[in-house]
């Protein structure tokens, strides 16, 4: 790659980052190999964005800085702010995935796992990441995969009836499959598994 | 708008938003900036967000002592950016240093640390015709084509002084 790369990338990242679009700091350094050539745009980039304004920042970093600050769940922080009970996701996603009304309780079991960051978020399915993004108008999947759970071995967790004290020993709860007795399509959906 | 402007309009709001006690509010307006500056030091995703929390902590710690500075607020976040970065980086904790430098930027102690760059110093080194065409790209937006029109040059004299001033940059940010 000839030297005049890094300015060339950089050069756009600082017309879009002027425009107000956001660009991805991630993606524009993977556009350089790795190596003099990425430090260089990293430290060209980083100069510019210590001379100009900030960026504002977008709905879904505000909900990330909120989940961390708060130790909450970055989903259950998100669907706070878009005003929804928990079962009007629920009642969206048998809507959006197209399944049967009587697995509703298993999805909200899925969900609620979920939401609450007690299932890994790697292999539930495309599709439900879509109808979630749909239904809480935001990019839940990357919220989702970048929130750890809160650390406390012991959380005390607002439910929607009021306060619980719930036990995080290590251990997650049985999943909905298992309570249900078999795998079925919601199962796949959430777990991957077949 | 030019940039110095944005700066100046940027800092009335940020000295508003103290002034009110927003401090949850300032912080989530730096919050994009924080990780990005994170995210270009620290590659691993996890590390940088994990880096950004540390520095929104230290910083809600700081409006917290309902401390007011001698520079913009920016000029804070910045520093305790680089800090945290540094911090990070070294594998060692050097609170104390950061104390100091912060002490020294309160209006209380009348002797604020140095000023932050700012765009103009960004630009420092370039010759006055590279500073022109670098402010008409990245403070106007226009393309290579208008800000040549503007100058009365070529357009492929623009963009080769323009590439010749970001070289410039790069050399001197490395």
């Amino acid at each position: 790659m000839s030297e005049s790369a890094v300015e060339h990338v950089f050069d756009e990242f600082a017309l879009a980052y002027r425009r107000g679009e956001r660009p991805d700091v991630r993606e524009y350094l993977e556009r350089v190999p790795e190596g003099p050539e990425r430090e260089a745009l990293a430290d060209l980039i980083d100069r510019f964005l210590v001379a100009v304004p900030a960026r504002e920042p977008s709905e879904e970093e505000i909900v990330l800085l909120e989940a961390r600050l708060e130790r909450e769940p970055a989903l259950l922080v998100l669907r706070r702010r878009r005003r929804l009970r928990r079962e009007a996701v629920v009642d969206a996603l048998v809507r959006a995935l197209g399944l049967d009304p009587r697995k509703r309780d298993k999805v909200a079991g899925y969900y609620h796992q979920l939401e609450t960051g007690l299932l890994d978020p790697e292999p539930v399915d495309r599709s439900v990441w879509e109808a979630l993004a749909e239904v809480l108008r935001a990019n839940v999947r990357a919220l989702a995969a970048r929130v750890p759970p809160p650390p406390a071995a012991l959380a005390y967790r607002r439910a929607e009836q009021g306060f619980v004290l719930q036990a995080r020993l290590g251990e997650r709860p049985p999943s909905p499959a298992a309570e249900a007795g078999g795998l079925d399509e919601v199962d796949r959906l959430f777990t991957g598994a077949s | 708008m030019t940039v110095s402007g944005m700066h100046d309009a940027r800092d009335a709001e940020d000295s508003r938003l103290l002034e009110a006690g927003e401090k949850r509010r300032l912080m989530e307006s730096y919050y994009g900036l924080v990780v990005d500056r994170c995210r270009l030091r620290l590659r691993d995703d996890a590390v940088a967000l994990d880096v950004a929390h540390e520095v929104v902590v230290r910083l809600l710690d700081e409006l917290d002592r309902g401390r007011r500075y001698g520079v913009p607020f920016r000029v804070v976040v910045h520093k305790v950016i680089e800090w945290k970065i540094a911090e990070h980086l070294a594998s060692r904790r050097s609170e104390a240093a950061l104390d100091e430098w912060l002490e020294r930027a309160s209006l209380d102690s009348g002797e604020p640390p140095e000023a932050i760059d700012g765009f103009e110093a960004l630009l420092e080194g370039l010759t006055e015709l590279e500073r022109t065409v670098v402010r008409l790209r990245y403070e106007e937006d226009l393309d290579f084509g208008t800000i040549a029109r503007r100058l009365g040059k070529e357009a492929n004299a623009v963009h080769q002084i323009h590439f010749r001033a970001l070289s410039k940059l790069r050399r001197r940010a490395a």
